[in-house]
């Protein structure tokens, strides 16, 4: 009867121990190179960015944001790096690890092999990052990281 | 058949009479010796004797007492599980579940603390936040470096003016 009563309160306290301390799901991190110019006939916007649309729009006046290149990565460990690239743009993520609110990210910017910029930052999971990137022809270059 | 040594035992002791004793006697070598040795053997006896008498005890009724109330006691301790038929428990079923009830609650109140401290409490939490940037200044040295937050769509922008101009081509997917 009390060894019952010692496994039920072990038990117990292993469940609320578990659920208390329990690690985070794993999730994915969308990574986009946009590039955004003005047409007649705009296509549709891609679904990774139709959360962020009207930001992208009131702050850059284009009125199209086609993908030339995604990737992405669902973190396992929060610790993990991955590349995102079109023909002449490449932006390497690397994350160092998950933070309360998202993961830090250490992010490079290439054009072809020139690093263009290189930046740190703490990617939160309720907040989408846009880098302003080149001018390229009559549009302009973006660099999107979203926590999906 | 005794040997030399047990009858010599013996003749100390003086258990030795009639042809025996006079036997050995005969068979002494150094007979005035022997009896020296058994004089002295009995000085020594008789001193260890005197030297080594316990001490007679001042309180032997009240030793007596104390000793047979221990004994009745140990005797009562092992006799009480097995008239009552009971098995020996560490703690009863009721304090062990107050225990447990007790435990649980003073961790769910840590677990409530720990959790409030860790959850972003400052809206800037909920934001991404750039920690620093830097532009390679061969390549582009006229570039300049600046951030905000779009906070309708909580869009953190970092927004570098001064990249060098491309050509459409490298719009290519």
């Amino acid at each position: 009867m009390q060894r019952r009563s010692l496994f039920l309160i072990g038990v117990s306290l292993a469940l609320v121990l578990g659920g208390a301390v329990s690690a985070p799901a794993a999730q994915t991190v969308w990574s986009g190179l946009v590039m955004a110019n003005n047409v007649a006939q705009p296509d549709a916007i891609p679904p990774e960015l139709q959360r962020i649309q009207g930001t992208l729009k009131a702050l850059f006046g284009y009125n199209q944001f086609k993908l030339i290149g995604q990737s992405q990565k669902t973190l396992a460990t929060g610790a993990e790096d991955w590349l995102a690239s079109s023909k002449y743009f490449s932006l390497h993520v690397d994350s160092k690890g998950e933070t309360p609110a998202g993961y830090l990210l250490n992010l490079k910017l290439f054009q072809e092999k020139n690093m263009l910029l290189e930046t740190e930052a703490k990617l939160s999971k309720a907040s989408p990052l846009v880098i302003k990137g080149p001018q390229v022809g009559d549009g302009q270059l973006l660099f999107v990281l979203v926590v999906q | 058949m005794k040997t030399f040594e047990e009858k010599w035992t013996a003749w100390l002791d003086g258990e030795l009479s009639g042809d025996e004793l006079s036997q050995f006697e005969a068979s002494l070598p150094d007979k005035a010796a022997a009896e020296q040795e058994k004089r002295d053997a009995k000085k020594l006896g008789a001193f260890l004797k005197e030297q080594l008498q316990g001490r007679a005890m001042g309180n032997e009724e009240f030793f007596h007492h104390q000793l047979r109330e221990r004994i009745a006691g140990d005797a009562r301790a092992e006799n009480v599980p097995e008239k009552a038929g009971a098995k020996p428990s560490l703690w009863p079923l009721g304090r062990l579940i107050w225990a447990g009830a007790t435990s649980l609650a003073i961790f769910l109140v840590c677990a409530v603390f720990v959790m409030r401290e860790k959850s972003p409490n400052d809206q800037s939490q909920y934001l991404t936040q750039i920690l620093n940037a830097r532009v390679d200044p061969a390549v582009s040295p006229n570039a300049t470096i600046s951030m905000f937050e779009a906070n309708e769509e909580k869009v953190t922008v970092l927004w570098v003016e001064g990249l060098q101009s491309l050509p459409s081509e490298y719009a290519t997917k």
